[in-house]
């Protein structure tokens, strides 16, 4: 497989309130198959991510990115031992189930129907672990913050069911970024919105990313948003998933539709899907918007 | 009338209520008419006026009223069953739905019940509890309890994973998990499993208070067979019907008032 450039050099800054670490090493994993055996979904991944920035997890769908990315989280399923080999470890830290350095989004935003949008965005500071980090006029007056940033204010006494997708999707948003925590993972939380709230919450991603910067892993099948949003994108095989490649982005953002029809864009564009092809046989589906 | 079999389009409620008055106002119409006619004697079919007069002599008779008191007793007991039934059957709902080891401990105890015959346990209750409050209340908890638990179990599982995984991520404890996130989006559905669970406990009444009850609805209706008083059983059995549907829609109305939410979901 080819990795066209090394983006994780060692951090040279001295370590900051942001400075942070997130390291996969030859991540793999088997799930028991139907009839016996077991299936490889992940076949040796490794990954160094440092220092804030949107690094973009590229794949067809079902090449175990969400996987990869619950391993991350600390999110790990019933009966099958995650990672199978392999190492998840922050700021060198080896991980081994629910952490709190990191606080994952997920497309099924998973708001209480019964809560008002601020209760719902409160609603990390009903736990015990966050009650007694964050004493409580901090926490109103970041959840009031939160609701302003992500343009729910006027809506903080509704119920989820009066709020639209995208709208349910930033109460999510707010939910997770509440915390300030140093790494956000996001499991195609913008997968299941029409392509316009898709892009009005890439929007809003980028600025509330700018105002508190973190690293952000973000899952995706969609090649346009990998390439609108990322500082790094590391495209990813299916079956079992493997990296197939990994790239710098430096395009500044928000990157314009100009910027989607440039010849670097276009250029990157064709490589991945063409990278995707070879190396997935057309297992799997993605996406192009543009 | 072209949408008269077409399972989509409701009537508006003005016309359900009317077809609603008239099937009852059939029915009425015909035992009037079977009775008025001496179709049928008065010892198989009382006439309705005879059992409204049933009814009168019932609610009020030498300055007491024995049906008041015989309802105030079989609600009150049916009460004290369903506290037991709330204490205990919720909880162990709720941890069997939660915990997919204490299931397989717990369901091969509880579920061959659901279709058991309950009522083939009383005289076992008789038996340990004499034909005291005790065998009562216990026979009336163990009816519903036994529909309960796996509706409040069944209710817990039916909450999407992903509340549970998100509060998880977020750092909850596994209770902070269960009482923050699964339990709030079960309490509609263990609504329905107590509006069942009191249900059933309305039509065990009878049965709880057929051993040696001095008074309650089920005595009553027993008393009256006994003398074959045919139309103060009816009185009694059309009681207990509108008791039970009345305390249905009581439960139903609060249960929209406290979920709301669930109905737009």
């Amino acid at each position: 497989m080819s990795v066209a450039t090394n983006p994780s050099a060692p951090a040279t800054s001295a370590p900051s309130e942001h400075a942070v670490s997130l390291t996969l090493s030859n991540i793999i994993q088997d799930y028991p198959a139907p009839g016996g055996g077991v299936t490889r979904v992940i076949g040796g991944v490794d990954l160094n991510f440092e220092r804030p920035g949107i690094n973009m997890l590229l794949g067809p769908s079902g090449s175990g990115k969400s996987t990869l990315l619950n391993m991350m989280g600390g999110v790990r399923p019933l009966n099958v031992k995650t990672p199978t080999s392999g190492l998840v470890s922050i700021d060198g830290q080896p991980c081994h189930g629910p952490h709190d350095d990191a606080v994952m989004v997920f497309q099924r935003y998973a708001n209480r129907p019964d809560l008002t949008i601020y209760e719902n965005v409160a609603f990390p500071f009903r736990f015990k672990l966050w009650r007694e980090r964050v004493p409580e006029q901090e926490w109103r007056a970041r959840v009031e913050h939160m609701l302003e940033a992500v343009g729910l204010a006027d809506k903080k006494a509704l119920h989820p069911a009066q709020l639209s997708g995208g709208q349910n999707q930033r109460v999510a948003l707010a939910r997770a970024l509440v915390l300030r925590p140093r790494i956000l993972l996001m499991d195609e939380p913008f997968g299941a919105l029409d392509a316009q709230t898709r892009e009005e919450m890439q929007h809003l991603l980028i600025k509330l990313y700018r105002e508190r910067p973190c690293l952000i892993v973000f899952v995706t099948h969609d090649v346009t948003e990998a390439l609108m949003l990322g500082d790094r994108v590391v495209v990813l095989s299916t079956q079992p998933a493997t990296v197939a490649d990994d790239f710098t982005l430096h395009a500044p953002r928000p990157r314009s539709l100009d910027w989607q029809r440039s010849p670097e864009a276009v250029a990157l564009s064709e490589r991945v899907l063409e990278q995707l092809h070879r190396v997935s046989a057309g297992k799997g589906s993605l996406r192009v918007t543009v | 009338m072209s949408d008269f079999w077409n399972p989509y389009v409701q009537p508006d409620p003005r016309q359900r209520r009317q077809l609603a008055l008239l099937s009852v106002g059939a029915v009425l119409l015909l035992w009037s008419a079977l009775s008025g006619f001496g179709l049928v004697g008065p010892n198989r079919l009382p006439a309705p006026w005879d059992v409204l007069s049933a009814f009168g002599y019932l609610s009020w008779h030498n300055g007491e009223s024995m049906l008041a008191e015989a309802t105030l007793w079989s609600v009150g007991r049916l009460l004290a069953a369903g506290v037991l039934v709330v204490l205990i059957g919720i909880p162990i709902g709720v941890a069997m739905g939660a915990s997919p080891r204490i299931n397989a401990a717990l369901s091969p105890l509880v579920d061959p019940f659901r279709s058991a015959p309950v009522v083939a346990l009383l005289p076992i209750l008789v038996m340990w509890l004499g034909i005291g409050e005790a065998m009562k209340i216990a026979f009336l908890f163990i009816g519903a309890v036994v529909y309960l638990i796996p509706m409040v179990r069944d209710a817990i599982q039916a909450v999407p994973q992903s509340h549970w995984i998100g509060a998880r991520d977020l750092g909850a404890t596994p209770w902070e998990c269960i009482r923050q996130a699964v339990l709030p989006m079960a309490m509609p559905r263990i609504a329905d499993a107590l509006i069942v669970a009191v249900s059933v406990m309305w039509t065990y009444i009878t049965v709880a208070e057929y051993v040696n009850a001095k008074v309650g609805l089920g005595q009553l209706i027993q008393n009256a067979r006994r003398f074959s008083a045919w139309d103060q059983v009816f009185a009694g059995i059309i009681v207990i019907i509108v008791l039970a549907l009345v305390t249905y829609q009581l439960m139903r109305y609060a249960k929209a008032k406290l979920f709301p939410w669930e109905t737009h979901q």
